[in-house]
Parts: structure tokens; C-alpha cells; sequence
């Protein structure tokens, strides 16, 4: 990702757009900000908020006509928050918190002909930028119009100290009178404010004022204060034209463009989304004293501000909430992630943790999608050499497991061909090996030329964001289909058919539950109280599947609760994108969170996400489970250890091997013959150490006497296998050998030919200088 | 990491050699990174005995570390 690429991820985000009444704010005000503190009852804060932002606060804030309100997405849900009122009765609680801080003087000195709010709020502005500024009004004080306003609208003691603050700031008050044409002929620049009597030498020097600049055609001199007297918005409009040409004049007295990188006025316009369709109605707060808000209607009417925000992932995705921000924020840390050269990349698990599962892109205004981010993010990191090694290290083991030990493509027996090939996928067949037995035997019965084909369809290469790997398996895949002439393939698993349909367009794929639907007969079962359909991630895009399935639930007489987040905007259980590998915490939350979105028994179809929402301890069906009535396994059984989806996967092999010769299976590696004794708290252990049955029994099988002498290489110990330990008081053992990229460790007793493991731990640093 | 990291209960035999283990100085490598550290080793056949304790702690904090180096 380059500079301009992450500018263009930044811009699609748009949760920092300001809301409507900022936007609509001549000035910028940040009402959204405000109202909360004003809610908070944190007057003195609220007022700081406005002072940011707004001249001269006290006379303004007293006199701003909210042109804001306008903008405000509340309007048609009780009305819009009386940013108004609420901007009067902050400033009447809160005094101005002292001394404005003014830069260094600056020599250019401006003149500025008028003493209205627009002169007065152009003065504000140049005077805080250092430039020493002489303010000609009419009348006996600055001020223009503002000095005949009632006492109860504008008190003269407010006026009286803001004109003081003015002075601090290196504004010189002179009357009118004083005024000659060689003073403003020589100031350097000149502001000519039209919301105050002027003299008739300057009025007939008076032009129509560009309207974005606000310049003359006068070199230097500018001109605002041009508001109609019956104009709703008169006051702060004018406040609004000193305030822009302020900005020209500080760019002219620096010799700077007038218009180069300005900022537009917005007149509400923002790319900020904020959902209201949840939004209750709540009516404006009228002030019961005509004078204004109490502090208590004020806090009750600050509170009825949405906090406008679009969020619309966020509050979606666990993911996206665990990392405390938003999509933008999100894209810069990963940019700067892959930017910096030396220190921590501390955004790799931001980027690793992310399931890809799509449902952003889906809920996002404008697409916005956190999966290519982070997939095109992972691919740098691996193709850069920096992916941590641990971060998908067993996911991938697992991958390449079910593509050796676990594989096998054949024909049906006694066909030699094969018009259908059932692919179910390496998470089904290591999870419910006797189901996916029984619906291949369903889809043999429609189909009898359908073949097996137990293998894995390389999503963790690709989530992983190893390309050259997933690249070479795809090839092995399509050869192997090629091999059973070019058969269709019937798979049981989303995850698989997104891979094909994607990355294997010539290969002609569809869902077992699409054949099963299209199939009346097969698709038999057993009802259940209704149930919650979670759709699998990776279906999202898949409108047909998931039509299929709801007609199989249908014909089934299948009631279904409701569930919020299905269909298009389902959402992933924590398995996909590999989030389970890289981050296992979060994978849990984001289960938890999705089991507690509905009260009724869940059922799905992707046996992954079975096994990953059980985890959360709920009953979870699969639907197989309601297909199959034989082969159903009870809502609540444990999700299959990692241990036990390997071991199955090598039966399910070998019991269909056994189908065409019983010779024809593998034969057994010799260490799996080992008995092992696992409690339930060493099962749990191995399970979150990602330690398998397997690991162990290879351990103790090379920590045998024997074979460990054998093993050992005295001129090379690094040669050597494993190692053996024994404790001479307690008899226990301790076994270890490297397998891999990992060192396995085992603690164990020896008991008439069984193994009690007591407990087990890995590590990936290598010992050298000594050994294992 | 230039540490000693002896457990408490050095009463451990290489099943091989049938030697006591002993203090000895090991070199942990990972992701170009070489630390050295005291374990307990067999004298003989210089096995190296990685408690539970140390693989699951302090090692464990070290490898992600260089993970996001």
C-alpha cells in the first residue's frame, strides 16, 4: 500500500465527516461534542468547546440564530436539539475561562473600517494571529447594531468584556471621526465591514466583495458585513464573513494564495451516515421560563442529541470493537505498519485477527472493506518475510494434515467414472466423519457416479495470505479434477464453494443442500422447536445456497426463530479468516456474542461454525442433524477436539479405503498405537496449547530407551531426535522432541503400558548447544 | 535473556545416560536472535530439560516479541 492507496482506503471511511450540525455550522462548531458535555452537566467543558471554535463566545453564543439546527437528523424525531437555546444557557452558567492566548505580534498592521459583529469577529481572528489591528466604528463604542440590543438578549457587561478581551488581543478601538483616507490607504490590509454605518468617502469606494474570498478589487482590502437586515441567519452569517476574510487577509498579508487548499463552507453538507430507523421520538424540551433553559431542561434537551455516528461495523463486528477504533483509523495502522522500517509492527494481530468474513463491506455506506484490507496486508507480510511465524502455524499444519494423511479422490466403487465428485470439505469430514459417510451415501443414492474426494480446498493458505502456497495447491486441485474427468463437485462446505467458484472458475461447483433441495426425496428429517439459522460467512454472497437450505428447513416443517444478522449480513463464528488461529480470545467473544444474539437452539450449516458457536456453551445443531436423523448427534456435544478431527479424518479414509480393498488403507504410523490417559483438565490444556494426541504419542514413542540411544548422534547432537528425562523420586518422565517448528514437551507416569500425561507445553525457539 | 532459568527441582536423570542434569549454558535461537541462557543439561549427552514454566512464560513472551520485531 502506497501513500495515495491508503488515502483513498482513508476517504471511503466516512466516520469522521462531521455530523450534520457541525457541518452546517458557519463557524465549525462541534455541536455533537457540546451536547454531550452539556448532558454531562459539564457546563465550563461545554462552554471550552464553543470557545474553540467561535469568536468573541460570549456576544455569539448569546446571538447565534443555529443555522446548525437546520442539519440536525433529530428534526424528524421530536425536533431538532435546541443547539440555540443550549448555546445561551451555557454561557449564562459558565463564565469564559480567562486570557485567550494571542501568537507573537506581527509587524503588517491591518485597518478595519465598521464595528459590527462582522468587524469585530475579523479583529478576533487577526488579533489572536498576532497582527496588530485598528477597528474604526460609529457611535460611542464598537459594536454596531449589537449595542442597541435589549439587556435580556445581550447584556452590556457581556459586550463590554469581550470588547476588553479584544483589546488584549492588540485591537485599537477609534471612532469613526478619526478615520482618515491616508490611514487606510497605506495600512497594509483593510476590512471594510458593512454591518456598521460607514462614511460616505468609504461606501463609494465600496464593490461587491468576491464571495468566497471576500476580497475587493482593491489590492488588500476586503469587504463582509453583508447580510440583509430580514435575513433569518443575519448575525451569524456575519460573523461568518469576518471570519472568511480574516482567513484572506492573513493569507494576503503573507503573500500567500486566497484560495489555494481553502476549506469550503459545507451549509451542512457530510458524507456522515447515521442509522435513525431505531431512533425513538423525543420531543424538544420547551423552556418553561421564556428566558431560557434551567440547567435541568438544558441536560434533558443536550440529551436528546443521537451523538451522530455512522458505526455501522463497528457495532456489528467484534472484531472491529476489540481494536477500539474504526475502518480509517484502522487503515493508517496498517499502513504504518508495513511503512516503518525498525521497531514493532504493532498492528499484526490487528491485521491477523480479522475473519475476512465480509460483513463490513456489506453494512458500510460505502463498501468499505476491512477483509482486502487485511488479506492484501498478510500477503505483503508473508511475501516480506515478516508474517509471525505462530500467527496461522497451525491452522496451515492442519490444512496440510487433511491434504496428506486425511486425503483421498476416488471413484464410487465399482464405477470407473465419475459424473459427480462429493467434496465435503476437511472440517466436516474431521468433525462428523459418520455423517459425511451417510450423505455421501444420499448423494450416491441420486447420483450413483459420484466420487469421494476428501481433501482441503486451501482457504487457510489464501486467508493466511500465503499466495505462493495456495497458488501451488489450487493446481494440485484442478489436476485432480482434471484426473476424474472434469466431474462437477458437490460440496458440504461454504468456505469451499466460495474457493472454487473464486479461484477455480473452470471447475463447475455447488452446494450439497442446493442438490439436496433440488431433490425432494433426500431431503427428509426430523422438525426440532424452532430453531436460529446462523448463515455461514463465507455463504454471504451466496443467495442460492442459502434459499436452498431454508427449502429443505421448509419442507421439513422446520419452524425458525428469528435471527438478527443472516443472510447477506450474517455474520462468522470466529473461525474464518483464520481469527481462531491468530487471535483464540477474540474467536471466543466473537462466538459468545453471536450465541447471545437469540434465546432458541442454533442451527447451522457449515460444520466449522457448528463447532466454533458450541464452544460458546450452547446447543448447536448442524444440519445434518435434522437430515440425518440416524447419524444425529445431541445439540449440546462438545465441539471435536483438534486431536479427534485428525484421528477421524484417517478413519474416514480408511473406512472408505476398506470399501474397494481392505489392503489398500495405509498402514498405521507405528506410534499410533500408543495408549494414552488424558483427564479432562490436560485435555483442555492440549486443546488451548494446540498440542495434539499425535504430537504426544510421537514424543513418547522416540523417548522409548531404545529407540532415544538409538537416536543419539555423538557428533551431532542437533541429529538427535528427542530426549527423555526421568525424576528418580516421583517416577515421572519427561519427553521431548522437536516436530517441526515447534519443541513438544510432555510430563507423563508409565503405567502397565499406558501413558497418564500429567501435563504438556511447546516452545518455537531452537536449543542449540546442547539439544532437546 | 541472559538469564538462569534452573527450576527449583534440579532431581532430574537423562533416561539415556542415566546422568543427574546440571547447570549448563545453552544457546536459544529464534528468528535470527541468539540468546544465552543457564538450563539444566546432561553432562553426558548434553540434553536440555525446558520446564513448563519457562516455555510458557518468559519464552513465550520473548517469541512474539521478535514475532513483531
Amino acid at each position: 500500500m502506497d501513500q495515495q492507496e491508503l488515502r483513498a482506503w482513508e476517504a471511503r471511511c466516512i466516520q469522521e465527516e462531521p455530523p450534520g450540525c457541525r457541518a452546517g455550522c458557519p463557524l465549525g462548531v462541534d455541536g455533537r461534542a457540546f451536547a454531550r458535555t452539556v448532558a454531562e452537566g459539564e457546563m465550563a467543558a461545554a462552554r471550552a468547546i464553543l470557545e474553540k471554535s467561535m469568536p468573541l463566545t460570549g456576544i455569539v453564543a448569546r446571538l447565534c440564530e443555529a443555522p446548525c439546527e437546520q442539519y440536525c437528523l433529530r428534526q424528524a424525531l421530536g425536533g431538532a436539539v435546541a443547539l440555540g437555546e443550549l448555546e445561551r444557557a451555557c454561557v449564562a452558567a459558565a463564565p469564559s475561562q480567562g486570557k485567550i492566548l494571542r501568537l507573537p505580534p506581527r509587524p503588517k498592521k491591518v485597518v478595519v473600517v465598521g464595528g459590527g459583529p462582522s468587524s469585530l469577529s475579523l479583529a478576533f481572528d487577526l488579533g489572536k494571529k498576532g497582527y496588530p489591528v485598528t477597528l474604526f466604528h460609529s457611535g460611542e463604542h464598537p459594536g454596531g447594531w449589537l449595542n442597541r440590543l435589549p439587556e435580556q438578549v445581550l447584556p452590556a457587561a457581556v459586550l463590554e468584556e469581550e470588547l476588553a478581551r479584544l483589546q488584549d488581543l492588540g485591537v485599537s478601538f477609534l471612532p469613526m471621526s478619526q478615520l482618515s483616507p491616508q490611514l487606510y490607504q497605506e495600512a497594509e490590509g483593510c476590512y471594510l465591514g458593512q454591518d456598521d454605518a460607514l462614511p460616505g468617502a468609504i461606501t463609494s469606494l465600496l464593490r461587491q466583495p468576491d464571495h468566497l474570498t471576500f476580497a475587493l478589487p482593491q489590492t488588500g482590502w476586503f469587504s463582509g458585513g453583508t447580510s440583509d437586515e430580514d435575513d433569518r441567519f443575519r448575525f451569524i452569517s456575519d460573523i461568518s464573513q469576518g471570519r472568511e476574510a480574516a482567513i484572506s487577509l492573513d493569507r494576503f498579508l503573507q503573500g500567500a494564495s486566497l484560495t489555494a487548499s481553502r476549506v469550503a463552507l459545507r451549509h451542512g453538507r457530510t458524507e456522515l451516515f447515521t442509522r435513525t430507523d431505531q431512533v425513538t421520538p423525543r420531543q424538544r424540551i420547551l423552556p418553561a421560563d421564556p428566558r431560557g433553559y434551567s440547567r435541568g431542561e438544558a441536560l434533558q434537551e443536550a440529551s436528546r442529541c443521537l451523538d451522530c455516528q455512522c458505526l455501522e461495523c463497528v457495532r456489528h463486528c467484534q472484531y472491529l470493537q476489540a481494536f477500539g477504533a474504526y475502518p480509517k483509523v484502522y487503515a493508517r495502522r496498517i499502513y504504518n505498519n508495513s511503512a516503518i522500517v525498525r521497531g514493532n509492527h504493532q498492528a499484526n494481530t490487528l491485521i491477523n485477527s480479522c475473519s475476512l468474513c465480509r460483513q463490513c463491506e456489506t453494512l458500510c455506506p460505502n463498501d468499505f472493506s476491512m477483509a482486502d484490507l487485511c488479506l492484501e496486508a498478510r500477503q505483503t507480510m508473508v511475501r516480506e518475510e515478516r508474517m509471525p511465524p505462530s500467527a496461522h502455524w497451525f491452522a496451515l499444519e492442519e490444512m496440510r494434515s487433511a491434504r496428506s494423511e486425511g486425503a483421498l479422490r476416488r471413484h464410487a466403487p465399482g464405477t470407473t467414472n465419475s459424473r459427480a465428485l462429493f467434496f465435503p470439505g476437511c472440517q466436516l469430514a474431521g468433525t462428523r466423519p459418520e455423517q459425511t459417510l451417510a450423505l455421501y451415501e444420499r448423494l450416491r443414492e441420486l447420483e450413483p457416479e459420484t466420487g469421494i474426494w476428501l481433501d482441503c480446498c486451501a482457504a487457510p493458505a489464501h486467508w493466511a495470505g500465503s499466495t505462493t502456497e495456495f497458488a501451488a495447491i489450487l493446481e494440485q486441485l484442478e489436476t485432480g479434477w482434471s484426473e476424474m474427468g472434469r466431474p462437477r463437485l458437490i460440496t458440504a462446505c461454504s468456505s469451499c464453494l466460495q474457493i472454487f467458484r473464486q479461484h477455480l472458475p473452470t471447475v463447475p461447483v455447488e452446494s450439497a443442500w442446493v442438490v439436496l433441495a433440488a431433490h425432494p426425496q433426500a431431503a427428509t428429517g426430523t422438525p426440532r422447536p424452532a430453531l436460529a439459522l446462523s448463515d455461514p460467512c463465507t455463504s454471504r454472497d451466496d443467495p442460492q445456497t442459502q434459499a436452498a437450505v431454508r427449502t429443505i428447513l421448509a419442507r421439513l416443517d422446520q419452524a425458525l426463530a428469528p435471527l438478527a444478522m443472516s443472510g447477506e449480513q450474517t455474520e462468522c463464528c470466529g473461525f474464518g479468516g483464520l481469527m481462531e488461529s491468530a487471535n483464540p480470545k477474540l474467536a471466543r467473544q466473537v462466538a459468545a456474542a453471536r450465541v447471545a444474539q437469540t434465546e432458541a437452539e442454533i442451527l447451522t450449516y457449515c460444520a466449522m461454525c457448528r463447532d466454533q458457536l458450541a464452544r460458546a456453551g450452547r446447543p448447536v445443531s448442524y444440519l445434518l442433524d435434522l437430515l440425518l436423523p440416524e447419524q444425529a448427534l445431541p445439540a449440546a456435544t462438545a465441539p471435536v477436539t483438534i486431536s479427534a478431527r485428525r484421528s477421524q479424518r484417517r478413519q474416514l479414509k480408511a473406512e472408505l479405503l476398506a470399501r474397494y480393498a481392505p489392503q489398500e488403507g495405509p498402514a498405521p504410523a507405528p506410534w499410533e498405537a500408543l495408549k494414552l490417559n488424558i483427564s479432562e483438565p490436560v485435555a483442555v490444556m492440549m486443546e488451548e496449547r494446540r498440542i495434539l494426541e499425535d504430537d504426544l504419542r510421537q514424543l513418547l514413542y522416540l523417548a522409548d530407551q531404545k529407540r532415544l540411544k538409538e537416536s543419539i548422534d555423538p557428533t551431532d547432537p542437533a541429529k538427535t531426535r528427542g530426549s527423555c528425562f526421568i525424576h528418580p523420586e516421583s517416577g515421572a518422565r519427561i519427553a521431548s522432541a522437536r516436530l517441526g517448528q515447534v519443541t513438544f514437551w510432555v510430563e507423563y507416569q508409565q503405567e502397565a503400558g499406558v501413558y497418564r500425561i500429567e501435563r504438556c507445553w511447546s516452545h518455537r525457539m531452537v536449543i542449540q548447544g546442547g539439544r532437546p | 535473556m541472559n538469564l538462569s532459568f534452573l527450576p527449583a527441582d534440579m532431581n532430574w536423570r537423562c533416561q539415556s545416560c542415566g546422568a543427574t542434569l546440571q547447570p549448563g549454558m545453552v544457546e536459544l535461537h529464534y528468528l535470527g536472535n541468539v540468546f544465552r541462557v543457564e538450563l539444566p543439561v546432561c553432562p553426558s549427552c548434553s540434553a536440555v530439560l525446558i520446564s513448563e514454566e519457562l516455555a510458557t512464560g518468559r519464552m513465550l513472551e520473548i517469541e512474539q516479541l521478535l514475532e513483531d520485531k
